[in-house]
């Protein structure tokens, strides 16, 4: 199991990797700790979401991508 | 409805018609568990005030009886007060006394509300609620009805209530005294720092009883007025300028609010006030100035402790500051107290104000350490068993409070005692108490309204 991700540190603009295998970008960050508000970029699993704004839970963010 | 004035609560524990009224609803558990409901949970309480959040996302913690809650101001600028408790398994959502946040995340699952109270985040929604939770139905617990009176915020549970203007009755203008400016404009006051939070070991009713007007026990503060705490060097307030005119026990009988008020006569000088420093001492003649030109004969009511029912204390000159009584157990309470200045006076006097108001008030101010005495040990004093059996007695004055008050060209709202010459009554407990009667007696708002069945009567 890799580390678990501190998402308080994730910076707007921020590109993860979702449990699911999707990729989002942080839009913003309230700090708890729990959450955060994020784009999808993709979403094999549902392409639906691809444009979408959504609230992310900690547990499902499984890598952030690095920087390009 | 057969009121507490002629049958008391439960018969023999409140009599206000011969003054007497037991220890038991001041120590009872029973007593205590059924206020909760009849009173915290049906009653207009003080929440806080909007200075507290004055930008969008703005939070304060709160309290209504018991229950914690969380005065907010929302993304759209809108305020709302909630129940500090996520809807999942009742975790607080917001566990600190004030900040800025765009969610409330419960820290137990991770529930997520948005700050008008809407469920916005559910963990794994989509795999374990299968996307079938209702969101829309289990967002945080808001309040039946709130209201923003000059800035205070008030809210209650009931959405049978009726409105709080008409709650308030003619109290409305004990509240103008504490919220309008010291120069007379609306609604000027803005809370001084943080509030004052602690416990004291009594029953709420002591500190409530003793705010509604009782001066009777000026004489457990002679040690404070012998320091000389006060504005201008000496005794703990400035007096020359209340004592001008009539010292007025006012009661708002159908509503259970109270306070002293001062009456000072037409055409009186502005009397030398706070005159520890030069800056000081003439901000307060000129805001005198102004605030008579202003209000006119209205000015010449000068505001003292009073109460609003059920647990908000007021005082409204000397110290500025409001009190919320907050019940935690029948032998304990948790004291709010919010100190107030007028949002645009200079730093010289805020800073000024702010020393005076803590050596006087909160629990290192030495007038109130002298009421937590006499309230803690009165309390611990009337638990026993025998202590039990003995009412108190609260005779003073019965029958001597009067209607349609006026003197010098001024009419006073409400029953009236004029307690220049005989120093003290009880009127203001009785009225205290005959409302909390009511309102543990009724089954719901309809009886406790009775002004409405008056004014229906009248129009027929």
């Amino acid at each position: 199991m890799s580390d678990p991700i501190n998402i308080r540190a994730l910076k707007p603009g921020t590109r993860i990797t979702l449990a699911d295998g999707a990729v989002a970008e942080i839009v913003s960050n309230p700090a708890d700790g729990v959450w955060v508000f994020a784009r999808y970029l993709q979403s094999p699993r549902d392409p639906a979401l691809v444009g979408q704004e959504e609230m992310i839970f900690a547990q499902d963010v499984a890598a952030i991508e690095p920087p390009k | 409805m057969a009121t507490a004035h002629n049958s008391g609560y439960r018969t023999g524990l409140v009599d206000t018609k011969t003054g007497r009224i037991s220890r038991e609803i001041f120590v009872n558990d029973a007593i205590y568990a059924e206020e909760q409901e009849k009173i915290f949970a049906r009653a207009w309480l003080f929440i806080g005030h909007e200075s507290q959040i004055p930008n969008p996302g703005d939070y304060a913690a709160a309290r209504m009886g018991e229950e914690q809650v969380i005065l907010c101001r929302d993304r759209a600028g809108q305020v709302h007060v909630f129940l500090n408790s996520c809807r999942h398994r009742g975790m607080k959502v917001c566990r600190y006394d004030e900040g800025n946040t765009a969610v409330f995340t419960c820290p137990y699952h991770g529930w997520s509300y948005s700050t008008d109270g809407r469920l916005v985040g559910v963990p794994f929604f989509r795999e374990a609620y299968h996307s079938t939770l209702d969101r829309t139905q289990w967002g945080l617990v808001e309040v039946a009805q709130l209201a923003i009176y000059k800035g205070s915020v008030w809210a209650t549970w009931d959405p049978a209530a009726p409105p709080f203007l008409e709650y308030l009755g003619a109290a409305s203008g004990f509240l103008d005294l504490q919220l309008d400016g010291w120069d007379g404009r609306e609604g000027q006051a803005e809370v001084l720092g943080g509030v004052q939070k602690w416990l004291i070991p009594c029953n709420w009713k002591f500190p409530a009883e003793n705010f509604s007007g009782d001066t009777y026990h000026n004489i457990s503060h002679r040690s404070v007025d012998l320091a000389g705490i006060g504005p201008s060097g000496s005794g703990r307030r400035d007096m020359s300028e209340l004592l001008a005119g009539r010292k007025l026990h006012v009661c708002i009988p159908d509503r259970g609010h109270q306070s002293i008020l001062y009456l000072s006569p037409p055409g009186e000088e502005v009397r030398a006030a706070y005159q520890n420093t030069p800056v000081v001492a003439e901000y307060f003649r000129h805001c005198e100035e102004e605030r008579r030109k202003r209000l006119g004969d209205k000015a010449r009511f000068l505001g003292a402790p009073g109460e609003i029912f059920p647990n908000t204390a007021l005082l409204s000159r000397q110290p500025r500051t409001m009190a919320a009584w907050h019940p935690k157990s029948p032998h304990e309470t948790e004291v709010w107290r919010w100190f107030f200045v007028d949002r645009d006076a200079p730093s010289e006097v805020k800073n000024f104000l702010r020393d005076y108001y803590v050596r006087y008030s909160g629990p290192g101010g030495m007038t109130e350490q002298d009421d937590m005495e006499n309230w803690n040990y009165a309390h611990a004093a009337s638990r026993g068993t025998i202590a039990r059996r003995h009412p108190y007695t609260y005779e003073q004055g019965i029958g001597t409070a009067v209607e349609n008050f006026e003197w010098q060209g001024l009419r006073v709202p409400g029953r009236v005692v004029d307690i220049t010459d005989v120093r003290s009554s009880e009127e203001p407990a009785r009225n205290l108490y005959r409302r909390w009667a009511e309102f543990m007696e009724a089954q719901s708002w309809d009886e406790l309204m009775g002004w409405r069945r008056n004014e229906r009567a009248a129009a027929e």
